[in-house]
């Protein structure tokens, strides 16, 4: 073999070469059109008997026939033994990817997060106070409950409502957590269930004397404590990476009779509040001001069951998603 | 030499929906959206998403056959994008809405302040300056889309029209309801905050419009290739040195100087929406801008110079 013009342009490998055959010294020639881009340079090795061209696909897939028309070039015969099935082909490239997948974590491992002790820290440290406040509020509740019974209910908010004030202030870093990516909660369901409880701690609730001594405050301020004191105890521990099967269990579980009924004590404080704030005309704004709006108040408080009814089904809606996501999976291997 | 064939599938069905023999190699998408068209005559090509993948991105009208990393018969995907309505469309039905909305408020139509109330006008003279800039406003932004916009994207879904109008109109009305009230109060500080207000207002849409020209002028000869924005001789395309997006940082300072002309909460609650809502759109074309072109200014931020 003298001579070799290999090359490959448009995908089409040219090969042209001076030969001593059969017949005498000749040129012989050859091109074949490539059914998918192939790269341009092809690798050439020459041995006694022949000569080993490899020419690189473009892109590592399966392809149907070697070349781009239908016809087989009749000098052309699979080599068996180099041979690669669909599958076999498949397989390759499966652990190609697999390696590289690995270089890669090993490569671009980030590096740790000099901040994250502090800031698990903070997370536990947050959940923890969280947790005693609300533990505080209930166990402060049910014992006024069996000493005091019914009475128990019209002076309530007299007792508790401080530390409430503080809890759902506190509330607010729940929102910044999520906001500055501290923690991987999504904002709207935080921001939904936040805003909501303080409109009705603070504004039907707080600023209405005659509110505070209404029997639905209790329910009310017992449904949020008995729920808060499944989910933070719950958060502390998964930031600490323990779980406690029996607290997911309740933290997941727990909202779909306190959700619905906390919903509906609020909803009945809303109700009973609009002849009040009727009658004093709070909060309301009429022209003309400076400010130029008006905000009738009174329209708004009668619509806003509607606004809470859709807050609460929203919520029940992410927590049903979250409940299948961590307690259903161990149901099906149990099956 | 080689004639391609080419099957589309729809995206979903995966059932064949249309067969192509002797298709050219050169033959451009276009071109395919053109004879599938012949054959749907329903879906004309700008509500046709042809691609290569079903769960892919849609291939440009540009995009030649033999490119694309397919073999000589080629499988593609189509979803029907729905009813599609153009750019220029859209545009001047969402601020056609305001304009006329506003003189509904302004020349105090018997049935929006009550009928004692019809057709009175208000003694400040600042509501009537309120009126000639809201107007001035939206006759500009018209103009604009009819004379100096040129969109990337030919349409869009039409159900985007009734969100989009049912914002713009409503809040138009809204604010206009407030101003044109006759128990409006004006500014607290009378004249002054007036005066700023406008000379701020006229500052912000010279500016606005300058940009507009500035990036319209970067796509003469209709070449699709895009550029990175440099200010010119004119001083309010200056802010390109701060600024990815100063047509939206001028937006913004506009309606800022009208909430202070015309001291309306309202006006001030529609200026924090646009903001919030051009922020996201700077963002999202400050982080195009960087993945395009490795040489991008470093100084440059979204929307406000140095902080967003």
């Amino acid at each position: 073999l003298q001579h070799p013009d290999i090359s490959v342009t448009d995908n089409v490998l040219h090969f042209r070469a001076q030969g001593h055959g059969a017949k005498g010294d000749n040129i012989y020639e050859f091109e074949i059109e490539f059914l998918e881009p192939v790269e341009p340079n092809p690798v050439c090795r020459v041995t006694q008997r022949q000569l080993n061209i490899t020419v690189q696909k473009k892109e590592s897939n399966w392809w149907e026939r070697l070349t781009k028309q239908e016809k087989r070039p009749l000098f052309l015969a699979p080599d068996f033994d180099r041979w690669l099935d669909e599958s076999d082909a498949e397989m390759e490239l499966k652990e190609k990817e697999e390696e590289k997948i690995n270089k890669m974590k090993i490569e671009s491992r980030v590096p740790k997060d000099p901040f994250r002790h502090l800031k698990k820290g903070y997370l536990v440290m947050y959940n923890l106070v969280q947790f005693l406040g609300f533990s505080w509020i209930f166990v402060n509740m049910t014992v006024r409950l069996f000493i005091l019974g019914k009475d128990s209910f019209y002076d309530t908010f007299h007792t508790i409502s401080d530390m409430m004030y503080f809890c759902e202030t506190l509330a607010l870093m729940e929102i910044v957590n999520s906001l500055i990516g501290l923690v991987k909660t999504p904002l709207i369901p935080a921001v939904l269930q936040v805003f909501g409880r303080i409109f009705i701690l603070f504004v039907i609730l707080g600023s209405l004397e005659e509110m505070q001594s209404k029997p639905v405050v209790f329910f009310i301020f017992y449904f949020w404590s008995i729920i808060e004191l499944f989910r933070y105890p719950y958060y502390m521990l998964s930031c600490i990476g323990i779980e406690w099967k029996p607290l997911t269990w309740l933290r997941y579980t727990a909202w779909i009779p306190l959700y619905p009924l906390g919903g509906l004590a609020e909803a009945v404080s809303i109700i009973q509040s609009i002849p009040i704030f009727n009658e004093t005309g709070k909060f309301s704004l009429e022209l003309p001001n400076p400010l130029n709006v008006t905000i009738p108040f009174s329209f708004l408080l009668q619509i806003s069951p509607i606004a809470l009814v859709l807050v609460v089904f929203a919520n029940c809606r992410y927590l049903y998603k979250q409940r299948k996501r961590h307690l259903g999976p161990k149901k099906r291997k149990m099956k | 030499f080689v004639s391609y064939q080419v099957e589309i599938l729809d995206w979903k069905t995966k059932e064949q929906l249309c067969f192509l023999d002797k298709v050219e190699p050169n033959a451009t998408i276009r071109e395919i959206r053109l004879m599938f068209h012949k054959l749907y005559p329903r879906l004309y090509p700008a509500r046709q998403s042809i691609k290569l993948d079903p769960k892919g991105k849609s291939l440009r009208d540009e995009e030649i056959l033999q490119h694309l990393p397919v073999g000589t018969t080629a499988t593609l995907y189509f979803k029907d994008l729905g009813p599609q309505i153009g750019w220029t469309t859209v545009f001047l039905i969402e601020y056609t809405g305001p304009l006329f909305i506003y003189f509904l408020f302004y020349f105090r139509m018997p049935f929006v302040y009550g009928l004692d109330e019809r057709f009175t006008s208000s003694p400040h003279p600042v509501v009537n300056l309120a009126c000639i800039c809201h107007s001035f406003h939206y006759i500009k932004r018209l103009i604009e889309t009819v004379f100096v916009h040129r969109f990337s994207h030919g349409t869009m879904p039409l159900r985007n029209i009734v969100k989009n109008c049912l914002y713009y109109w409503g809040f138009a009305a809204w604010l206009a309801y407030y101003i044109n009230h006759p128990l409006y109060t004006p500014p607290s500080y009378g004249k002054k905050q007036i005066n700023f207000a406008v000379v701020m207002f006229l500052l912000c849409e010279a500016g606005n419009f300058s940009i507009h020209v500035a990036l319209s002028d970067l796509q003469r000869n209709g070449s699709k290739i895009r550029r990175i924005p440099y200010p010119t001789k004119n001083p309010f395309t200056w802010l390109f040195f701060f600024v990815s997006c100063p047509n939206y940082t001028y937006e913004v300072g506009t309606w800022i100087s009208f909430t202070i002309m015309t001291q309306c909460v309202p006006v001030g609650l529609f200026t924090l929406l646009c903001f919030i809502q051009m922020t996201v759109w700077a963002k999202d074309k400050h982080c195009t801008y960087l993945r395009e072109f490795k040489d991008y200014p470093s100084l440059r931020m979204p929307i406000i110079p140095f902080l967003l």
